[in-house]
């Protein structure tokens, strides 16, 4: 369960102290990061998500009732505003511009990097924020579990289903990365 | 589940150094035995590295929390400590918010009643509460307060002073009242009495007009109330015992107080008592001793006392005068100096006979009003005791009579034959409908003498189903009760209502079963049983049920003094059941019970060949199955009336939660 130190931290942020949120925004915002960027797979979209994310958490903080939940409540905030900034993405008439630029990107990278990016891209969301909570912030899977609301046990599955379905995409090329 | 089978989840587990000990050294030992997972394992180990290698790529650098931070900051300046922030912050708290819906509801109460306009005064006094200005309301609140002391006693002195000056006992009173100011009123007496004598006029009137002024004098002594001339008037309403008596009693009252008697009239009424009307004249002074005594000479019923102020035409008459007195000195001084034409003179003539008339005129009307001032006018209405008492009763009979008779039109025309000098018809009628029922009315004075062997005459031409009569005493010049009238007797109306038998009412109605085998043949004897003891067959009817039962349903009517006898014989027919009587006494009226008719209903029946269907395992069966039936129905009803009342509610709040719903994701996407 919550230390009591952090969820006296979660209700003062509730009840207005900003103290206690821009504390929340130091712990927290690389987590918020994670998701956000399993779902966008773009680091500057994310870090703007997670800002939005932030800043529409301060504005509705009352909406929470138990500050035990503001973490997760946190996280679900990220991944509406990420996936918001996703769909209008691929409906907005920027589009082109932005695919142009992700092709540039690609370019820069090797054919490797590419295709571990759209292996990336064809997971599940969930599989995603997975993988980056445990590739960034090196979490334990507890704490993955806990930061996405899933059942005990449950991420060992999804975990070991994203890096299979990782490496069954991957297998040509990762065969190529291993002879040089 | 084997490792194999699970290697995937294992592998990922692994290198994540999430497996336990157990599960690690089982791992390890599955790969050693197994070379396709140890290839997946390989694979794996690539895979987590060019993962590693490209997400630490990806991470965010260590400034990123500053960033955030900045962001943050940015974009949501410090408070400032503002009020309505600060209210907005607390309408975020659940309590607050409660505190909020509570304060709203209270306030909508207390609007509702402001509006209804229920206990005004309470949420007056709440407004004050409220405002925190407890001081302010006893200020106002005691502002109108003294205002309305003041006008109270305003008004109070002013009736004391109409009271003074108009009605009351203004004498005695300001007796007292003026006793402390007398020196001033005989100083107003002595100064207004040479002016009195010099007009020639009696002045005594002046006294009691100054004392009456006392008191207003004595509140201010400057105003001039002392000359008013004012004309005393009394109306007094008295019953006395002799009319006579009084009258002298009056007058010797009226020479003691130095008055007289005006006018008398007196009117004899029908039944020799006297009614009348004295006008006395009195001093006003001695008026109020004087109603006292009169009121010692009987029932004193009424008393009028009224005060009239002519002060102001009296003195205006009195100017017009004087200067009249000056026109005329002066048109005698123009005719004694006699210059100018002859025609000039004749006007001057002409005009000094106009102003001397007019003189002449206002010299009267001064002299009315100083009688009229001088002496005070006491109305008296004089009635003797018992004045309305009746002289005679004149006792009026009436009476009503309703026959039944077999023939209409021949007693119709038997009683108009009745007609002779003691007996008027005064109006006949005979109506006949449109299903041919006949009735008659005849309506008749009789002279009193002749009235009972008229109305026993007419009580012989048929049955007498109702007889009323009246006797009415009308008091005649007067009312009330007298032991003298005389009583006198006057003629009888008797008003006649002839109806066919048919249509009278059964005294008696009696309703009877009878069971017997052949109902058929019963009937027949029923109506042959009727016959001998004088009935009549009013209706029959006779069925048969496809069962076998057959019923057979006589009515009959037959006169009173027939019934038992046809009671016993029905037991001849068959056994007598449910046997149901109902009698109708008619109170008040006078009734020839032996005549009357009684109503018999008779139901004759033969029971049926077949077991009743009403019995028997099926009849339960069905029974219990309708029962059932009807249950379930009436259950269905109920569900229904719940749905009615619960449908309107139970859309109302989905359709709410739904548009909340709408409004809560409509919010997310922004």
């Amino acid at each position: 369960m919550m230390d009591a130190n952090e969820r006296e931290v979660y209700r003062a942020a509730i009840h207005g102290d900003r103290d206690a949120f821009e504390m929340i925004i130091h712990t927290h915002s690389r987590t918020v990061f994670a998701i956000a960027y399993g779902i966008l797979q773009n680091r500057e979209e994310a870090e703007d998500a997670v800002q939005d994310a932030l800043i529409k958490a301060w504005k509705s903080r009352w909406r929470v009732r138990d500050p035990e939940k503001f973490p997760a409540w946190l996280c679900m905030i990220a991944r509406h505003r990420a996936r918001d900034v996703f769909r209008k993405r691929r409906t907005s008439p920027l589009s082109d511009e932005i695919t142009e630029q992700l092709e540039a990107e690609a370019i820069d990278t090797t054919s490797v990097d590419r295709q571990l990016h759209s292996a990336l891209a064809a997971l599940p969301e969930i599989h995603r924020s997975a993988l980056m909570l445990r590739y960034f912030e090196k979490m334990d899977y507890r704490t993955i579990e806990n930061t996405l609301g899933l059942t005990n046990g449950a991420l060992r599955g999804i975990l070991g289903r994203a890096l299979a379905a990782m490496r069954k995409q991957l297998r040509p090329a990762l065969a190529s990365f291993e002879q040089p | 589940m084997t490792i194999h089978d699970d290697i995937d989840n294992y592998l990922a587990a692994d290198l994540h150094n999430e497996l336990s000990e157990q599960e690690a050294r089982a791992l390890h030992t599955h790969l050693i035995e197994c070379a396709a997972c140890r290839k997946v394992h390989q694979e794996n180990k690539i895979m987590n590295k060019v993962l590693e290698e490209k997400l630490a790529r990806e991470k965010p650098d260590s400034a990123f929390e500053e960033r955030m931070l900045a962001g943050f900051r940015n974009r949501i300046p410090q408070r400032t400590a503002s009020i309505a922030k600060l209210i907005v912050d607390l309408m975020r708290l659940r309590s607050a918010q409660i505190a909020a819906v509570a304060a709203l509801l209270l306030a909508l109460v207390q609007v509702g009643r402001v509006i209804t306009g229920e206990g005004k005064a309470l949420s007056r006094d709440r407004e004050y509460v409220a405002l925190g200005q407890p001081a302010a309301r006893p200020a106002q609140t005691s502002l109108p307060s003294v205002n309305e002391v003041g006008a109270l006693s305003k008004s109070e002195s002013r009736a004391k002073e109409a009271d003074r000056l108009t009605a009351g006992k203004p004498f005695a009173r300001s007796q007292v009242a003026a006793a402390s100011a007398a020196d001033q009123v005989e100083t107003e007496n002595k100064k207004l009495e040479p002016a009195e004598v010099e007009r020639g006029i009696a002045t005594q009137s002046n006294i009691p007009t100054a004392e009456e002024a006392g008191p207003n004098l004595a509140e201010s002594p400057a105003s001039p109330l002392a000359n008013r001339k004012l004309v005393r008037n009394a109306q007094v309403e008295i019953e006395i015992a002799n009319f006579d008596e009084a009258v002298q009693n009056i007058t010797a009252f009226a020479n003691e107080e130095r008055g007289y008697v005006a006018t008398t009239s007196s009117e004899k009424q029908a039944n020799g008592k006297l009614k009348g009307e004295i006008v006395v004249k009195v001093l006003p002074e001695t008026l109020d001793r004087f109603l006292q005594k009169i009121r010692g000479l009987g029932e004193l019923k009424n008393q009028t006392l009224s005060t009239e102020d002519v002060t102001k035409a009296y003195f205006d008459t009195d100017a017009r005068l004087k200067n009249a007195r000056v026109m005329e000195q002066r048109l005698i001084d123009m005719l004694k100096t006699k210059t100018g034409k002859v025609s000039d003179l004749l006007q001057v003539e002409k005009e000094l006979g106009r102003v001397r008339e007019g003189i002449e005129k206002m010299q009267g009307e001064l002299k009315y009003w100083d009688s009229r001032v001088q002496f005070a006018t006491v109305t008296i209405a004089l009635a003797e005791k018992d004045l309305e008492e009746p002289a005679t009763f004149l006792v009026k009979e009436r009476a009503q009579l309703a026959l039944y008779a077999p023939d209409v039109d021949k007693v119709y025309n038997d009683i108009k034959d009745l007609a002779s000098q003691k007996v008027q018809i005064t109006n006949a009628q005979l109506d006949r409908d449109y299903s041919g029922r006949v009735s008659g009315r005849v309506g008749m004075l009789i002279a009193p003498e002749e009235s009972d062997a008229v109305m026993g005459r007419v009580k012989g031409f048929g049955r007498v189903e109702n007889f009323q009569r009246q006797t009415e005493r009308i008091a005649q010049g007067g009312s009330g009760m007298s032991e003298n009238a005389r009583t006198k007797r006057d003629k009888v109306e008797l008003n006649v209502t002839i109806s066919r038998e048919e249509q009278e009412q059964a005294f008696q109605q009696t309703s009877l079963q009878i069971r017997a085998s052949s109902v058929d043949e019963k009937a027949k004897q029923l109506h042959a049983l009727t016959e001998k003891q004088n009935g009549r067959v009013r209706g029959s009817s006779f069925s048969r049920d496809p069962n076998g039962g057959e019923f057979a349903s006589v009515s009959l009517r037959v006169a009173m003094k027939n019934y038992p006898a046809l009671m016993q014989s029905l037991n001849s027919l068959g056994k007598v059941e449910n046997v149901s009587v109902q009698r109708q006494d008619r109170t008040g009226a006078e009734i020839d019970e032996a005549n009357a008719p009684a109503d018999i209903s008779i139901q004759i029946y033969s029971q049926g060949n077949i077991v009743s269907s009403e019995t028997g395992l099926m009849a339960t069966l069905r029974h219990t199955l309708a029962q059932g039936a009807t249950a379930l129905m009436w259950s269905l009803r109920m569900i229904g009336v719940a749905l009615a009342f619960l449908a309107p509610w139970a859309i109302a709040i989905l359709a709410i939660a739904w548009i909340a719903k709408r409004i809560v994701q409509a919010r997310r996407k922004l």
